[in-house]
């Protein structure tokens, strides 16, 4: 059996977990049942969301102590679910939470944990894990060590959450929690947000991403306005973040944020190898530069050559009237 | 605010073949009964040998005598030398010398990485049981007068503004009864020492030179492995001191690279460029085609030899291996070295704190002890060898041959000057009002054979946290001001990792724009810049490259 830890945040599902259900089911290959555990408080909405999903059962490990994401609470829940079912494998999205916590519960209960997981290739107990080392230079291959179940972390981006081959309902079964809540030793604070306009990329759909070639500060409005009209968020390469122009939290790249949205449109950006490996998963490439050979180019679905000057307002006003 | 303290009786500071040397024979010397001292070890790495780069050729003559079954122990020689070429390279062909010098026999010695011979001895030194602290960096020499009474670790978790953050950890003061100074080519605490306690007085200026090196995997059959091939000539000038390296290892690896002397006079001219044009090369490109590079990096080396090693030896401190300028810059080669002066001086200092006298007269033993030794045997003769090619390329390899033949008579001891005072002024170099446009020695760059700085600063795997104090301390306002007219901002040339770049305000006011976090801790621009205006000091412990099989 293959369990899936499902990450919300106030009742609402992260958008990994559909891409790890989706990494569950290439290495179940239809060999392996998977169940979804999920903890929290007040899930059942997403229990249902879930269930409907038709994937698998459904473990909802419901308690007033878990309302708020603690590492110790999420360890507690989870040891007692992943010791009762006695999965082969677990699966977890490589979101910050999941590197806050896998590694713990890994030690508890003294299992192997493969973390940053892009492609599984055979499927079941056989299978062999990849993930990138040095920097996305080098990919490894692993294959876990001793007895299961193992904890794998599958990295946002790696599958697509909308190839997640979906079923007739699955059933939802509380499981009984039992907390201690002394043994809690974080006591979190309300969350919030750092910035109002706090962005987390990895969730986005579309991108616009800008680089050097935009020259100054004072034309960035010109990338917004085209963000804006794509409904897409606005990320930078490396040098317009080490400027300040931009909150290093929007920075793409080997010293920022990996992202695989569904489109990716860079401004003004040559392409430099850190760049490409923070965003050449994305679906859809569409790259605008002055250079006819930045590199950019060379991993780009569309690229126009051109003036960013002129074609960015262009293409905004265009689907401004659409 | 409070620091920790650790008390230790011996300190080294820097993990790499010198200062690993230094613990292995204190393990060795201590076997001896009595009660055990302690001993810790400083590595600014996050792990052992990340930051080694070097050809490499070993001289197995110090390992011989440090582990005698370095054979058995496992020690990753990646081959035995079987043929040495030497070649004058002109721009399209190559003639070979007709005789091998001396210096560049190689028989009997290996190639290796040094990253990985340096991961080997760091499980030989932890296996003795003593504390390697990977990812900790010197910061500052902790003094009292001029006595040195251990080093201050960096402090962690200080954002770019200088700020703590909530992962804040203030630096250990760790203080010993000597401590070893094993900080490499240029390290920052030998710089502060030879400062403080003007230790190169009577001294001829350090000379340095940089390194840069790829690792290329081509058809396994294109070179055997084994076969060590120098160049001299193109794409240098003759005023340009360097030459180039090419190592075959087995299963197709080849150990690429390029040195240049950080003394050339040229403002405009680009070390990185020069490897580069030197990989164009019709034999070079011939024996790369197919392949694939696979690594990058670039560390500076000493290379001023005998007369311009300062004294090593002072209240409490001892200096060994490249900070303290213990190379062959004529056979190109300085790990035996490096580890022969880490054992002498761990020899040196063990009997200091034996007998409770860690005195600067108690340690000048280890200039008895480098007197004595194959150190003086090698470098005194061919002491003025570097100094003579600053005269150009055939004068340099005429009096280095009468060097050699007379055992160092003739060519007694020739003056030296620092390397950055060498570098003209573009008015003086071009004679015209010349607008640094690019690299005088530019050539095109395709990201297969040749490539840019910032590709290759990818391929040395180098990383930073990102959100810390920039490590490279400049004085900027020479950047804004007279640097532009009077050198074209040199640095964005020398530095071999793109770490500075010139950036124009509305008004066209150069500016300097520091890429810290690219920084593969080569050096040179501490070394190079004119106006000595810049200073290195290590980034948060762990940052840098991660040298993987260099």
């Amino acid at each position: 059996m293959i369990l899936v830890i499902a990450e919300q945040r106030a009742g609402r599902l992260n958008r990994a977990t559909w891409e790890t259900l989706a990494a569950a089911q290439a290495l179940s290959g239809a060999s392996m049942p998977i169940t979804v555990a999920i903890p929290g408080a007040g899930l059942t909405a997403v229990a249902q969301e879930l269930a409907a999903a038709g994937i698998g059962n459904v473990l909802v490990a419901e308690h007033p102590a878990l309302a708020q994401y603690t590492p110790d609470g999420w360890t507690q829940a989870l040891q007692a679910i992943v010791t009762e079912a006695a999965p082969a494998f677990v699966l977890l999205p490589h979101t910050y939470q999941a590197r806050d916590f896998a590694p713990m519960l890994a030690a508890r209960l003294r299992k192997p944990l493969i973390t940053d997981v892009v492609g599984i290739s055979g499927t079941g107990i056989d299978a062999r894990f990849t993930r990138p080392m040095f920097q996305g230079k080098l990919v490894a291959e692993v294959r876990p060590q001793g007895d299961g179940p193992y904890f794998i972390t599958i990295q946002v981006g790696a599958y697509r959450a909308d190839a997640v081959a979906r079923g007739s309902a699955a059933a939802v079964t509380q499981v009984d929690v039992h907390i201690d809540e002394a043994a809690i030793r974080q006591k979190p604070d309300a969350p919030f947000q750092e910035a109002k306009q706090a962005v987390d990329l990895g969730q986005a759909e579309r991108i616009v991403a800008v680089g050097r070639g935009i020259k100054s500060q004072e034309n960035l409005p010109l990338a917004e306005a085209l963000a804006r009209a794509m409904g897409a968020e606005l990320a930078a390469s490396r040098p317009i973040c080490d400027s300040g122009w931009l909150p290093m939290a929007r920075q793409i790249g080997s010293s920022g944020q990996t992202v695989a949205p569904k489109l990716y449109v860079a401004l003004g950006i040559s392409g430099a190898i850190q760049h490409l490996v923070g965003m050449k998963g994305s679906r859809t490439i569409v790259a605008i530069n002055k250079d006819a050979d930045a590199p950019i180019f060379e991993v780009a679905d569309y690229g126009i050559v051109g003036d960013l000057f002129e074609l960015a307002p262009a293409i905004a006003a265009e689907l401004e009237k659409s | 605010m409070t620091r920790e303290t650790l008390d230790v009786d011996i300190l080294i500071v820097g993990g790499g073949p010198a200062g690993l040397s230094a613990a292995l024979r204190l393990a060795q010397l201590q076997a001896a009964g009595d009660p055990p001292l302690s001993i810790a070890v400083l590595e600014k790495a996050r792990e052992g040998g990340a930051h080694q780069l070097s050809g490499a050729i070993l001289d197995p003559s110090t390992l011989r005598d440090l582990i005698p079954d370095f054979q058995a122990k496992g020690a990753p020689l990646a081959a035995q030398v079987t043929d040495d070429h030497v070649y004058l390279l002109t721009e399209r062909s190559k003639l070979p010398f007709p005789i091998i010098p001396a210096p560049l026999r190689n028989h009997g010695n290996y190639i290796i990485s040094l990253n990985r011979f340096t991961q080997w001895l760091t499980q030989q030194v932890e296996a003795e049981g003593i504390d390697i602290f990977s990812g900790f960096a010197g910061q500052d020499v902790l003094m009292d007068g001029a006595r040195v009474i251990g080093v201050r670790t960096g402090d962690r978790g200080i954002d770019r503004h200088g700020q703590p953050k909530p992962t804040f950890e203030a630096g250990v003061d760790v203080q010993a009864k000597v401590t070893i100074f094993c900080d490499g080519v240029r390290g920052n605490l030998t710089k502060e020492l030879l400062r403080r306690l003007e230790l190169g007085r009577g001294r001829q200026p350090e000379q340095f030179a940089v390194g840069l090196k790829e690792l290329w995997e081509v058809p396994a059959d294109r070179l055997a492995a084994g076969t060590v091939i120098h160049t001299l000539g193109y794409p240098l000038r003759h005023e340009e001191f360097g030459g180039a390296f090419i190592y075959a290892m087995p299963g197709g690896q080849l150990s690429v690279g390029f040195v240049v002397g950080l003394d050339y006079r040229d403002p405009l001219f680009d070390p990185h460029m020069a490897f580069n044009r030197f990989k164009q090369h019709p034999f070079v490109a011939g024996l790369l085609a197919g392949g694939q590079m696979v690594r990058y990096g670039a560390k500076a080396l000493p290379e001023g030899g005998w007369n311009t090693i300062p004294q090593t030896y002072m209240d409490g401190g001892l200096i060994a291996g490249d900070a303290g300028g213990f190379l062959n810059s004529m056979r190109l080669k300085g790990i035996h070295l490096a580890m022969r002066t880490g054992m002498l001086a761990a020899e040196t200092a063990f009997e200091a704190v034996r007998r409770g006298d860690t005195s600067q007269a108690a340690l000048s033993g280890y200039q008895r002890r480098i007197d004595a030794s194959a150190v003086r045997e090698e470098l005194y003769p061919v002491r003025s060898v570097h100094q003579a090619f600053s005269k150009g390329l055939i004068p340099g390899l005429l009096l280095s041959g009468a060097a050699l033949v007379t055992r160092g008579a003739v060519l007694d001891d020739l003056p030296g000057h620092a390397g950055h005072d060498q570098m003209r002024t573009l008015a003086w170099y071009y004679g015209i009002d010349k607008a640094a446009a690019g690299a005088s020695n530019a050539t095109t760059i395709d990201r297969r054979l040749t490539f840019d700085k910032v590709t290759n600063v990818h391929f040395s795997g180098t990383a930073h946290d990102e959100d810390q104090p920039p490590h490279l301390l400049v004085e900027t306002d020479v950047c804004s001001t007279i640097c532009g007219p009077e050198y074209g901002h040199p640095c964005v040339r020398f530095c071999p990792a793109n770490v500075y770049e010139i950036q124009h305000d509305a008004a066209g006011t150069p500016h300097l724009q520091i890429n810290a976090s690219n920084c593969v801790h080569c050096k040179t621009c501490d070394i190079m810049d004119p106006y000595q205006a810049i200073t290195w000091v290590p980034p948060e412990g762990g940052g840098g490259p991660q040298y993987n099989g260099m």
